[in-house]
């Protein structure tokens, strides 16, 4: 893709948080779009890639507060969201917020804790709220979770079901850095952690400000329906068990309004749709046993979607 | 290469030397064929053209040298009395202002030889700056190299000229040629340097290729041509009718030369006459006397012509009246020979001739007593050839438009002609039997066996040449015209017919039996002429004449046979047709008939059962009705199928050539679509016609692929942005339905551009 004039606050954010993340710009790129478009994101990798360090980079870049929650198999829903506590002095329950109740909130190796204890923080991701014996509480605004999820232990795990999967706009790999890049990062290790350094370039408000501008982003009818023709793609397809749903599409169509908007862009044109419809669709489809046992991954299934499925480069014939 | 002052190097003498070569065979055919001589004359100057552009001597000094070469020539080729004398400088300067006259008048063959001669030198000097320009300049020769091929191939093809060595010799300094420029072309395209490594590495492969594919060109052994020589068949074209006889495909038509027959025939249409006749004839036009082993010759011609002679008292008003129309002064003039003896009984009948093309022989039926023509020309006889040849007081042949005859109509008396037999051969002159029972000696024996055979119980030669007629009407047999052998070196063109092919026209038929009488000893001639053609109307002024139309297609040939005391009788050997020759068996039965009549008299309607005739007037209006309209749509489509066909052909070929080479002008077409449409909707449409124009050129755009990264791939493909800046506008439009005011009068030139990068 040829490179665009980036939204100017956008841009700076991302180097800011360059400053500290050595290489994987296009990770960065799409939590901020998951950011932008008020979404969460799904990190599938090894430990040590530098997961943590983006999310507190980006945290402090906006000036946001980061929360950071390590999901063991003991943890209870109750260590997520808060508790009630009597006070006995006011004679009343007080509630104490848990780790949710921050603004960009770090779910560390989410599969390892019990499915009770996901779904408390999915209730929240999914409602912007949270219910602590009968009082719902509001969460913060912004609120952006990345949870992260190690794909090579299996044992003492609780791998996410599909219909919370879908709550995360998208889903990525972060991947080992190449070996400059790997250097580079060995180089600056010798410091102090320079994520202390940090400073903010967007305050909250600004990022608000964003994510409502995001929101006026043109998606043309074409685009629509090429969104649509992918998902459809999706569902029929041999390999796939389950297509990606309705929720799906429009969670493509979403990120896609905030990927045009980070470039600078009032309009969706397809690049972004193919770009994003990856991220946006894999963890959202099921593959059939077969298609799995054949090594075909989800991601394979998309890109040959997108291969058949014709680039609107006219206009519809109504 | 194209900076003054670094050409004169050895790559330029080689290039030089080998277009010399070139040059030097378009010179070597022009001294054999034409009668331009001392060409070394003009080599010469080629040479000292070549020399002097490659040393790039002073363009003044060079255009003087060969202004007075030229001259110089000149003046020892026509002139005489000192080169500097004023004498011929008067004359030259004369003549070419006369000849500058002849051009402008149009009157290319009053040129003179001195003018022909200066214009042939200038046309070297254009070609020599020509080849320079190519050479150097374009560096591409391969137009002039193919031209040079083709002129040689035309040569060899269509004149005496021998190509053979000229080929070698051409396709060698082509070759050459071609790859030092290619190599040269390279070079400058990558911007190298011109280095000897380079140039060994590409000039050693070079040469060793040429030398070598030459080799394996000379050597290799060489096919045998896979069509017919083309010539018989391109000169029948252009000449309409005179099929020249040198085999291979020829066109139906009547020609002088019969030297060599066989081969197909294709139909030709062409009108050649009309005649206006009581009933159906032959006609023929000459006759030949002696078979070669190919086809027939005549072995004395023009040594025994008869004038004919002029009555002046016997024009009556029938005769005034009939050719009234045409001219008012008419001859009489009354054919030198007898025509029949007086056992055989004949009908009078005449006959008007109306010529379609322009002959200077008559075409006349046997029994030829009159010719009735408009005073001019007269006519002779040439006996030896049976040919009658209209001449005017120059003793020129003059191509007569129409013509009357008078003619008698024999009824052959069959006892008459069975009386004849081998014994009878003694009456007749023994030059006259030598030389119509002439053979040649390597006439394969077993065309005699097969002539003894069919007539081995037949005594008197009329029943020996009916049984060999009618041995060719058997199933054996087959006449065509497309798929008929022509007699290879070693070949007869009799035996090949009789016992290899059996499928031919009538050449083949009437050669064959003509051959086959004469091994038994019974004279025979060839006789070439036009069957009888095809009922055209019922004459208006004259109930019982009948108009008849032969064409090309009628063009034929039969046998006569000497009988002594009868004369020349003539044959129908070829399947399918028959003769007019009426015979009686009987001398006291007076009836009458056609030997074989398989065309149906033309105006003879069959019987119908009766009608009603009411009834029959009603069905037959309504079928007329129909068939009126039925009939002369056939009628416009049988007359003019060539013309709807050769319409459709050109106009199919130009389609064709126009959508071979419309990567050429297609573009300009676009663009001039667009050139005066300003509005910006335009711009949608312009770009849609790009991806169309692109995907005609070969970059189609992938169903995948988005416009984006396409544009990327145009932009890397072309080495340029357009096509993204483009794009961008039309993104913008897609899918954001705005467009600034004035898009597309900014985008315009974008797009032109993008359009003119898939011009080839």
């Amino acid at each position: 893709m040829s490179r665009e004039q980036m939204n100017p606050q956008i841009e700076s954010i991302l180097n800011n948080i360059e400053k500290v993340m050595i290489g994987k710009r296009n990770v960065v790129e799409l939590s901020l779009v998951a950011l932008l478009a008020e979404g969460h994101v799904l990190l599938e990798d090894v430990p040590g890639v530098g997961k943590t360090m983006m999310v507190r980079a980006l945290a402090r870049s906006v000036n946001a507060q980061f929360k950071r929650i390590q999901f063991t198999p003991d943890l209870l829903p109750s260590d997520v969201t808060g508790v009630s506590i009597y006070n006995p002095k006011e004679m009343e329950f007080q509630f104490r917020p848990g780790p949710l109740m921050g603004n960009i909130i770090l779910a560390d190796e989410i599969n390892r804790t019990s499915p009770k204890t996901q779904s408390a923080l999915l209730e929240g991701m999914e409602e912007s709220s949270v219910t602590v014996d009968g009082v719902t509480h509001q969460l913060a605004k912004p609120f952006f979770v990345m949870a992260t999820q190690n794909p090579i232990e299996y044992e003492g795990t609780y791998p996410l079901p599909e219909a919370q999967l879908d709550r995360f706009l998208l889903k990525m790999k972060m991947g080992y850095p190449d070996i400059a890049e790997e250097m580079e990062v060995l180089n600056g290790a010798q410091r102090i952690p320079p994520i202390e350094t940090l400073t903010p370039v967007i305050d909250l408000q600004g990022l608000r400000m964003l994510q409502e501008e995001m929101k006026d982003v043109f998606v043309d009818e074409t685009i629509k329906r090429y969104i649509v023709d992918l998902a459809n793609g999706t569902r029929n397809h041999d390999s796939v068990y389950l297509g990606a749903s309705p929720r799906g599409s429009i969670a493509l169509m979403k990120a896609s309004r905030a990927y045009a908007y980070m470039y600078g862009r009032d309009y969706v044109i397809p690049d972004d749709v193919q770009y994003l419809a990856p991220f946006v669709f894999a963890h959202r489809i099921l593959l059939k046993s077969e298609a799995r046992f054949e090594g075909i991954s989800a991601e394979d299934v998309i890109k040959r979607v997108q291969a058949r499925t014709p680039v609107p480069v006219r206009r519809l014939v109504k | 290469m194209n900076s003054r002052g670094s050409n004169r190097n050895l790559h330029t003498l080689l290039l030089y030397l080998f277009a010399f070569l070139l040059l030097w065979e378009w010179l070597r055919p022009v001294e054999q064929l034409t009668n331009t001589d001392h060409i070394e004359v003009f080599l010469l100057f080629l040479l000292i053209a070549f020399i002097g552009s490659y040393f790039e001597s002073n363009r003044i000094l060079l255009i003087s040298i060969k202004t007075i070469y030229t001259l110089v020539s000149i003046y020892n080729f026509y002139y005489t009395g000192g080169f500097f004398g004023s004498s011929w400088w008067k004359k030259f300067f004369n003549d070419i202002n006369r000849n500058i006259g002849n051009i402008v008048s149009g009157n290319w063959y009053d040129l003179s030889n001195v003018f022909n001669t200066l214009l042939f030198f200038i046309l070297l000097w254009l070609l020599v700056y020509l080849l320079h320009y190519w050479l150097l300049n374009r560096q591409r020769i391969f137009l002039f190299f193919l031209m040079t091929v083709i002129y040689l191939a035309v040569l060899d093809t269509f004149t005496q000229y021998n190509a053979n060595s000229a080929i070698v010799r051409t396709i060698v300094s082509g070759f050459m040629v071609m790859g030092m420029l290619k190599f040269y072309r390279l070079l400058k395209v990558e911007s190298m340097v011109k280095e000897h490594f380079f140039t060994r590495k590409w000039m050693v492969p070079l040469l060793v290729m040429v030398a070598f594919s030459t080799a394996i060109g000379i050597i290799a052994p060489k096919a045998a041509p896979m069509w017919p020589d083309p010539v018989p068949f391109i000169k029948s074209l252009s000449e309409k009718s005179s099929n020249d006889g040198t085999g291979g495909i020829a066109k139906i038509g009547y020609g002088t030369n019969d030297s060599r027959l066989g081969g197909p025939f294709i139909g030709d249409k062409t009108p050649v006459f009309k005649v206006l006749a009581s009933s159906r004839h032959y006609w023929q036009v000459e006759s030949k006397d002696s078979y070669t082993g190919k086809g027939w010759i005549a072995s004395i011609s023009g040594a025994n012509d008869l004038p004919f002679q002029l009555d002046f008292m016997k024009i009556n008003k029938m005769d005034l009246k009939l050719l009234k129309g045409y001219q008012p002064d008419i001859n009489r003039w009354m054919f030198p020979l007898p025509p029949f003896p007086d056992h055989v009984p004949t009908t009078k009948e005449n006959a008007q001739i109306f010529m379609d093309m322009n002959y200077p022989h008559v075409i006349y039926p046997s029994g030829l007593k009159e010719i009735i023509a408009s005073r001019g020309p007269h006519f002779i006889y040439d006996q030896d050839l049976a040919k009658i040849y209209a001449l005017d007081e120059k003793q020129n042949p003059v191509a007569l438009k129409n013509y009357m005859i008078y003619f008698d109509v024999p009824k052959y008396r069959v006892p008459e002609l069975t009386k004849i037999t081998d014994k009878d051969s003694d009456l007749i002159d023994l030059t006259f039997l030598s030389r119509y029972t002439e053979l040649p000696i390597n006439l394969p024996a077993r065309v005699k066996k097969l002539a003894e055979q069919i007539t081995a119980s037949k005594t008197n030669w009329y029943d020996k040449a009916k049984a060999i007629e009618s041995y060719f009407n058997g199933p054996d047999f087959t006449y065509d015209q497309k798929n008929v052998a022509v007699p290879g070196k070693n070949d007869d063109y009799v035996d090949q017919f009789l016992f290899k092919s059996k499928r031919g026209y009538c050449d083949n038929f009437s050669t064959s039996m003509a051959v086959m009488l004469r091994t038994l000893g019974i004279p025979t001639r060839w006789v070439k002429g036009y069957s009888d053609g095809q009922f055209l109307a019922n004459s208006k002024g004259e109930p019982d004449k009948q108009i008849y139309q032969i064409t090309n297609n009628n063009a034929h040939s039969w046998v006569e046979v000497y009988f002594p005391g009868t004369g020349w009788f003539p044959f129908e050997p070829t399947k399918g047709f028959s003769s007019d020759v009426q015979f009686t068996y009987d001398v006291k039965n007076t009836t009458t008939g056609g030997s074989k009549v398989t065309d149906p008299v033309p105006f003879k309607k069959p019987q119908k059962k009766l009608l009603d005739p009411s009834e029959e007037n009603f069905l037959k209006a309504k079928k007329t009705e129909k068939q009126s309209l039925l009939k002369s749509t056939q009628k416009f489509i049988k007359q003019k199928w060539r013309s709807f066909l050769s319409v459709i052909v050109i106009a199919g070929l130009m389609a064709a050539f126009l959508y071979k080479i419309r990567s050429k002008w297609y573009p300009y077409v676009l663009i001039l679509r667009f050139r005066w449409r300003n509005s910006d909707e335009q711009l949608g449409k312009a770009y849609l016609v790009l991806l169309k124009q692109f995907e005609r050129y070969g970059i189609k755009r992938k169903n995948d692929q988005t416009l984006r990264n396409y544009a990327n791939y145009i932009d890397f493909f072309f080495s340029t942005s357009e096509m993204s800046r483009f794009t961008a506008r039309y993104e913008q439009m897609l899918y954001h339905q705005t467009l600034p005011p004035g898009s597309w009068r900014e985008t315009r030139e974008l797009w032109e551009n993008l359009i003119k990068k898939t011009i080839t």
